[in-house]
C-alpha cells in the first residue's frame, strides 16, 4: 500500500546523513507535489553497503517549484524540478521555515 | 578577442594575484559542529553547490576508460558488487580524491579498493600484479 | 552553436597511464580469481560499443510519426524501446547494473521544456544514448543545472520564454530518462530516418531542440548524429 497518493503535498525529511545518501541536500526540509508512483526498489541504504537484497520501499516522484528550492532562483516562477524519493524520506507537507 | 573577453581575461588574472590565506588542516585538536557538519557531507551531493561557467568540452573515451567501464559492470554483473556500492565506494574515497580524480580513475580506483576490502585479493597480490602489468606493457611501448 | 562552448576535444595522453596498469591489473585478477570470464567482458564490451545515440532518434522519429507509438513510449518506455530494437534487458538478460530497467520518456510541449541531470552521480539512459558526454560527469554541469538551469541552457544556446515551464529531471535513483523533443516546424512529410536525423544526443538530454536547416532545399539525406560528429 502506497502512503502517498498522487497529488500529495509531501515535505522530504531531514534526517542525519552520514557518508552516502541519494537523498539530495538541496530537498531537505523543502515541500513538493507527488507527480507518480515508481516502482517499490530496493533502497540505497541498503543496496549501498552491499545488502542486495534490503529493505524494499515504494518509491514518489515529487515535483517542487524552483522558487521553493532556492531563494536566489535566477529563472521562471514557473519552474520546476523533479526527483524521486523513498517512502521514508517524505512526511505530509508541513509549513516550510525558510 | 573582444574587449569583453580581454576584461574578463585581465579581471580573472587580477583576482587570482589577491592573496589568500589557508587554514592548514593537520588532524585538529577540536573543530567545530559547523565544521564537522560541513567535513561529513555527503560528497557527490553537489547540487546546488556555487559554481560558474565552464567551457562544456567532448572528450573521446580512452581505451582504458572504456574497458574501466566493462570491468566493473561485470564486477557487478557477476554480483561482486552493485553499482550502487561502488558509488558509495566513490564517496568514501573523500573530496580529494573524489574531486582530484579524473570520471573513470574513480570507478577502478574504487574497484581494486573493494576487491581487497572484501578479501577476493590482498594487498600484495595486487602490488606484484601492478608490477608486473606495468613491465608488460613499457615493454610492449 | 554556441559562443562560450569550445567543442574541441581534450588532448588524450600519449604515454601509458598508471590508470591503464591499474585497469589491466583488476581485470586479469578478477578473471583469475573466477569474479567473471574473459567471455564477459568480450560480451559487454560488444554491447557496450554497440549503443549510441542513433537508438533514441529512433524513439523520437517513431513517436513523431505514428502517434499510436508515442502513446506506448509515454506509457512504458521499457517495453516501447523493443519495437525499435532496443532491449534494456542486454546484455546481461536482467539489464545493466548502473543503468538498470526503468526507462520513462519525458515529452517536450509548447508549455513544458525537460532536462535531465544526475547530481550525484552521472546516470544516464545507455542503453538509448550510448555513453554520457564527458561535461555531463562533471561536477559543474551536476552543480548548477538543478539551480541554475536556463543559465546552462544559455550557454548551450538555448533560450526559453519565461512562460514555459523548464523542467529539470535529477535521475537520483533508478530511473532513466531521456527527452522527447518537439517535432519541429519545416519537417511535414520527412520519412522516419529524415527525422531521425535532426534529433541529436543534446536534444534528447535537454539542452538543445532539434534545428532544421532553412537554407536546404530539401529534407537531409545524411544522418547528423553520427558519434564522430558528437552532439
Amino acid at each position: 500500500m502506497s502512503k502517498y497518493q498522487v497529488g500529495d503535498r509531501v515535505t522530504v525529511r531531514d534526517a542525519p546523513t552520514m557518508f552516502h545518501t541519494r537523498t539530495q541536500a538541496f530537498t531537505r526540509g523543502r515541500t513538493g507535489v507527488v507527480v507518480e508512483h515508481r516502482p517499490e526498489w530496493v533502497i540505497p541504504e541498503d543496496e549501498a553497503w552491499g545488502r542486495d537484497n534490503g529493505r524494499t520501499e515504494r518509491f514518489y516522484v515529487v515535483r517542487f517549484n524552483q522558487r521553493d528550492l532556492w531563494a536566489d532562483y535566477t529563472g521562471s516562477d514557473s519552474d520546476t524540478l523533479e526527483s524521486e524519493f523513498s517512502e521514508r524520506w517524505l512526511m505530509p507537507a508541513k509549513e516550510e521555515t525558510k | 578577442m573582444s574587449s569583453h573577453t580581454n576584461f574578463d581575461v585581465l579581471q580573472k588574472r587580477v583576482r587570482a594575484l589577491a592573496p589568500e590565506e589557508h587554514t592548514v588542516l593537520d588532524s585538529p585538536p577540536t573543530i567545530s559542529n559547523d565544521f564537522f557538519d560541513a567535513l561529513r557531507h555527503v560528497v557527490h551531493d553537489v547540487g546546488g553547490q556555487p559554481d560558474g561557467p565552464m567551457a562544456y568540452k567532448e572528450k573521446e573515451e580512452e581505451d582504458w576508460e572504456a574497458r574501466t567501464y566493462v570491468t566493473c559492470e561485470c564486477l557487478a554483473w557477476r554480483g561482486v558488487w552493485s553499482a550502487e556500492e561502488r558509488r558509495r565506494a566513490e564517496n568514501d574515497l573523500g573530496e580529494t580524491l573524489y574531486f582530484g580524480l579524473p570520471y573513470y580513475a574513480r570507478w577502478i580506483m574504487v574497484a581494486a579498493k573493494t576487491l581487497i576490502n572484501k578479501g577476493i585479493i590482498t594487498p600484495d597480490e595486487l602490488s606484484a600484479k601492478l608490477e608486473e602489468v606495468r613491465q608488460r606493457l613499457e615493454v610492449k611501448s | 552553436m554556441s559562443r562560450t562552448h569550445d567543442h574541441a576535444p581534450i588532448q588524450e595522453s600519449e604515454e601509458i597511464s598508471e590508470f591503464e596498469v591499474l585497469e589491466t591489473a583488476i581485470r586479469e585478477l578478477s578473471i583469475s580469481h573466477g569474479l567473471f570470464s574473459a567471455e564477459d567482458h568480450r560480451r559487454f564490451t560488444e554491447w557496450a560499443e554497440s549503443i549510441g545515440p542513433a537508438g533514441g532518434s529512433r524513439l523520437v522519429a517513431k513517436a513523431w510519426v505514428d502517434p499510436e507509438f508515442k502513446e506506448r513510449l509515454l506509457a512504458d518506455g521499457t517495453e516501447a524501446c523493443k519495437e525499435v530494437g532496443i532491449d534494456w534487458n542486454n546484455p546481461t538478460g536482467e539489464g545493466t547494473p548502473s543503468d538498470y530497467t526503468f526507462f520513462y520518456v519525458l515529452e517536450n510541449t509548447p508549455k513544458v521544456h525537460n532536462v535531465i541531470v544526475c547530481t550525484l552521480c552521472s546516470c544516464y539512459p545507455r542503453p538509448v544514448l550510448g555513453h554520457s558526454p564527458a561535461w555531463y560527469r562533471t561536477p559543474n554541469y551536476r552543480r548548477r543545472m538543478v539551480r541554475r538551469p536556463r543559465e546552462v541552457l544559455a550557454e548551450f544556446g538555448l533560450y526559453l520564454p519565461p512562460d514555459v515551464e523548464v523542467r529539470v529531471h535529477d535521475s537520483n535513483q533508478k530511473s532513466r530518462f531521456m527527452v522527447m523533443p518537439m517535432r519541429p516546424e519545416g519537417t511535414e512529410g520527412w520519412s522516419e530516418e529524415q527525422l531521425a536525423a535532426i534529433v541529436t544526443r543534446d536534444t534528447m538530454i535537454g539542452v538543445a531542440v532539434p534545428k532544421v536547416d532553412w537554407t536546404a532545399s530539401s529534407a537531409p539525406s545524411e544522418a547528423l548524429s553520427s558519434p564522430s560528429r558528437g552532439h
